[in-house]
């Protein structure tokens, strides 16, 4: 092995790691960042000029330089970026000491990590693509320094096949590799890595970019008995004030809540809210929240919010009760929830007057809006079309589709047209039972919006439009629901507007369609999303996934390797075997080749005892001859040997 | 049948252990035949590079697992399976190789046997970077259906019927991870003659030679007797070659010695302290007799060959002196 490495190995490592760093620009410091690629471009400059390149001593300061550097970054040594930026500063400086192939493969393998750490930033699809490519760059550099001659471009053909030959096994693995419940290492999280969830404003379409993330919001033990999942609304901001697009929470006049006109029946709800660092003071109660402890806090709006700092990870103890009556409302309260932008398009108001809205009681009218939406074909989309202007009446008379946000911005709308109090709450709804540990698990993904009616006797009520379109989003949670309402509905919808818009509409759908798929299966193939998969070809264990795993790695091994050592089938053996059934036919003449007889000697011999056969015979003992022992037959003589074996049984011995 | 072997069959209760591990090592009993390189002779194992590769694996695993990253397990799986079909395309590299021994030349003892090969690659791929080890690596690309020379090189120290013993080829194409080896050996000894003497004797003065011993230590050759025609067995130095490029075929110089000059090279008579001795004295005398155009018999115990000259005549007396 020559221990001099060649610069075509330089090039392509430096260049792969290059392009393994860059997506790094928006996930570390950007000092680290610069360090990183001031480190590379130093090994690029020092390939042509070896003398430029850094002596140990120093490359011990650079070294030390590195750390300072992380070290000012204030981000410990565990986590993923601490993890991230440490492993690049270790990339960077390791390029500067190239001297074997050790090296070589050392950063081969540190690139791979660092491919990793990416990951944990951006689970895209394209990002996937993109680190796949760089993938085959890294390999592409192994394969070189084993090459003798430093031939880039058959190393890269070389280093694809073999990504594309992995590709099934790949796969196999990733279906069918046990994945087990994940560790909550709080040590191993970011010092600052403070999630934003809902939004203090509401828009229509608003909370569909949470719908796809898999981060906890916080986790919920109950002491005795769950709600049932109809009954999981964590309440979240209230909007009221609304200009017919953009929806906010009325200003903060009076936080603490009186709440005497407030009244409960039925049993408590008792619980333990466990909540991951946040970036608002908000705290996630089951609707209607009780008797609350400090810092915790009510407003008017039954909201709760906490007094502590939200970016530290807390634990709040809660009681609520599903069954309550918030009582009376006064003036001002009635007025601010039935607050309208100043121009209404007269068909809204003809679609309320249609659905009685204006002669018939509250509950009828509600009644009617609910089944406005399940019988008009409306649908239920993550990515809905985008609605700019007048995204009510859009989505109402026009594209019929929408997330959440749509059905609850809209029927307040409605609600309020018909002189019924009616707001958007938002908040969280539903959570995923942990069975191990028996304690609900909410994410960003379960994010809702809904809507609380003003209702004589009963004070607010909560309405849950989404459940007259897609009612398993309320009764089985987020999971089914992802996959259920896959998005492909959008295909269906024919817009109006030139081709051309039309073309790039569809293909920004089936592009929104494809990414919903990968989220769906690839990002989020989670333990729980195996199972469910799995269990449907019957493999409802781990050990039966091991088995299969193992029974369909061995196979497509063993297709392989059979592929790959599989020999040419040679044509001289062929042209032996079609000879073989020359002689076969002619034994019916009586005629044999004895042992040792040359093919041109068999051949005159058939010739003086049957005339008539000299042409076929002549042919096929000069292609046969031809095939054996001249370099230049090609497929073509086996070919019309074939046919002029197979043409002497049909024209002369049936003569014969 | 090798020395080894003859020891190592007495001792049956060993030999099937001794022969698996013989397999490994040394390759399996040699052959004269080319060799195909199948899977019954090729060995394949982890590079250190292959088990560092395993452990940055169990790290990106890890990774996987604590932050449930799913793309990164992709990653991890992806990287498996790399490592699986980079065991079978390493042994890919080595299988079907067929591997032909040429004819060697017989050398002196000490000096460096050419140990010629014919690598023939029956198949569609390229192999690349196979390594051919005796002693000395020596690195050979095999493209596709071709059918190439490859000269190995081994030390010889003594004298006698050299076997050249287990050629090792090696790969570790694609990615180094995977070494696969296959250890050959092929029945195809090296004669290695006797290391020529360094000190310079007379001719043995023998009792037909005495009398014309005057004219050989003229050293020969110079009186010129005429032409002949080539007969087999006459020494090249002495072909007429400016006759032979007008033309007139091959002539052969005859010098006025040549009829009468003859000396008997004989064992018995040979000076030296012990057998190894005289033989590389023999072997001196051998290759002077023949450079100075003299006529030499040629007296082993048990062997006796007529006073002759020649290429011919030449290899059989130190062929006599290899096998003594």
């Amino acid at each position: 092995m020559p221990t001099h490495i060649q610069p075509t190995v330089l090039l392509l490592l430096l260049s792969s790691v290059a392009l393994i760093g860059l997506p790094h620009a928006w996930t570390i410091a950007p000092s680290v960042f610069g360090f990183f690629y001031a480190l590379l471009i130093w090994r690029v400059v020092g390939i042509w000029k070896k003398n430029w390149l850094p002596n140990k001593a120093i490359l011990f300061l650079l070294t030390c330089a590195g750390i300072a550097l992380l070290y000012q970054q204030h981000l410990g040594v565990f986590g993923r970026n601490a993890g991230t930026s440490i492993f690049i500063t270790a990339l960077g400086l390791k390029l500067l000491e190239i001297k074997t192939t050790r090296d070589v493969y050392f950063i081969v393998f540190l690139s791979f990590i660092v491919a990793a750490t990416l990951f944990l930033y951006q689970q895209s699809m394209g990002m996937a693509l993109y680190i796949i490519a760089v993938c085959v760059s890294l390999l592409a550099t192994l394969v070189v320094i084993n090459m003798r001659t430093s031939d880039a471009k058959k190393a890269i053909k070389t280093a694809l096949i073999i990504i594309l030959q992995a590709l099934p096994l790949g796969i196999t693995f990733f279906i069918l590799f046990p994945r087990l419940e994940a560790p909550h290492w709080t040590f191993l999280q970011d010092k600052s890595q403070i999630k934003s969830g809902l939004s203090e404003t509401l828009e229509p379409g608003a909370i569909s970019d949470l719908a796809l993330s898999d981060e906890l919001v916080f986790r919920v033990k109950f002491d005795g008995a769950i709600p049932p999942q109809p009954q999981r609304y964590w309440r979240g901001p209230v909007f009221s004030l609304t200009d017919g697009k953009k929806w906010l929470p009325l200003l903060k006049r009076d936080t603490q809540r009186n709440q005497d006109t407030l009244s409960f029946s039925g049993s408590p709800y008792q619980y333990t809210l466990l909540l991951e660092p946040q970036d608002k003071n908000w705290v996630f109660a089951l609707d209607m929240p009780d008797k609350l402890a400090p810092p915790l806090k009510i407003n008017t709006y039954y909201q709760v919010t906490t007094d502590a700092n939200p970016s530290i990870r807390a634990e709040y103890t809660l009681q609520s009760y599903s069954d309550y009556n918030t009582g009376n409302i006064g003036n001002s309260e009635r007025q601010e929830n039935l607050q309208l932008p100043p121009v209404i398009s007269p068909e809204i108001t003809a679609l309320v007057s249609q659905l009685h809205g204006f002669d018939a009681s509250p509950s009828r009218f509600i009644q009617e809006v609910m089944n406005h939406f399940r019988t008009q074909q409306f649908y239920y989309s993550l990515t809905p079309p985008l609605m700019e202007e007048n995204p009510i009446d859009t989505f109402l008379f026009k594209t019929h589709t929408g997330f959440c946000s749509h059905y609850a911005t809209a029927f307040v709308y409605l609600m309020r047209i018909a002189h019924i109090p009616a707001r958007v709450v938002s908040g969280y709804q539903g959570g995923e039972l942990n069975k191990q540990g028996n304690f609900l698990e909410i994410k960003q993904a379960d994010a809702h919006a809904w809507t609380e009616v003003w209702l004589e006797n009963k004070g607010w009520t909560r309405i849950d439009p989404t459940t007259a379109i897609a009612p398993e989003r309320v009764e089985q949670g987020v999971n089914i629901d992802k996959q259920i309402n896959s998005g492909s509905v959008n295909f269906d919808l024919g817009q109006r507007g030139s081709t051309a818009a039309n073309i790039a509409k569809q293909f920004r759908q089936a592009w929104q369609n494809a990414d919903y798929s990968w989220q769906r299966w690839v990002i989020n193939y989670n333990n729980t999303n195996q199972a469910h998969f799995l269990s449907r070809f019957g493999l409802n264990n781990s050990q039966r996934m091991l088995t299969w795993l193992f029974a369909i790695l061995s196979g497509l091994t063993l297709g392989l390797f059979w592929w790959l050592t599989r020999q040419p089938q040679k044509q001289q053996d062929h042209a032996s075997r079609l000879y073989q059934q020359f002689t076969h036919k002619l034994a019916k003449l009586q005629l044999q080749k004895l042992p040792g007889e040359t093919a041109s000697a068999f051949a005159i011999r058939i010739i003086q005892q049957h005339p008539d056969l000299t042409l076929p015979i002549n042919t096929i003992t000069e292609l046969y001859l031809k095939i054996r022992y001249n370099k230049d037959s090609d497929a073509d003589d086996l070919k019309k040997l074939t046919q002029a074996i197979r043409a002497l049984k049909i024209n002369h011995l049936r003569r014969h | 049948m090798l020395p080894f072997l003859k020891s190592v069959a007495k001792n049956s209760a060993n030999f099937k252990r001794k022969r698996i591990f013989d397999s490994i090592f040394k390759g399996e009993k040699p052959v004269k035949g080319p060799i195909e390189l199948k899977h019954r002779r090729i060995f394949i194992l982890p590079t250190k590079h292959g088990l560092s590769f395993m452990l940055l694996l169990v790290i990106l695993l890890l990774i996987a697992f604590i932050y449930n990253n799913n793309l990164t397990y992709l990653l991890a799986f992806m990287l498996i399976s790399v490592l699986v079909v980079t065991i079978l395309s390493t042994f890919r590299s080595l299988a079907g190789l067929i591997i032909h021994a040429g004819q060697h030349k017989p050398v002196f003892a000490g000096d460096i046997a050419a140990i010629s090969l014919l690598i023939e690659n029956p198949g569609t791929i390229e192999r690349f970077n196979l390594e051919f080890k005796i002693e000395q690596p020596v690195y050979y690309d095999a493209a596709a259906y071709s059918r190439e020379p490859l000269t190995l090189y081994a030390n010889t120290h003594q004298r006698g019927c050299f076997q050249i013993g287990t050629i090792k080829v090696t790969s570790r194409f694609p990615l180094g991870l995977f070494r696969a080896w296959s250890p050959i050996r092929f029945e195809q000894p090296i004669l290695v003659y006797p290391k020529p003497s360094s000190t310079l004797l007379p001719f043995p003065e023998t009792a037909t030679q005495q009398a014309l011993q005057g004219s050989v230590k003229k050293g020969g050759g110079d009186d010129f007797y005429g032409l002949q025609a080539y007969q087999a067995g006459d020494t090249i130095r002495h072909i007429h070659w400016k006759a032979f490029a007008k033309g007139q075929g091959l002539l052969t110089k005859h010098f006025s010695n040549e009829n009468s000059a003859t000396c008997w090279l004989d064992y018995a008579v040979t000076p030296g302290h012990n057998t190894e001795e005289r033989l590389s004295q023999l072997c001196r005398w051998v290759l002077d007799a023949e450079a100075t155009g003299l006529k030499y018999g040629f007296n082993l115990p048990g062997l006796s060959l007529p006073p002759a000259q020649g290429k011919t005549h030449q290899a059989q007396c130190l062929q006599a002196l290899a096998l003594f």
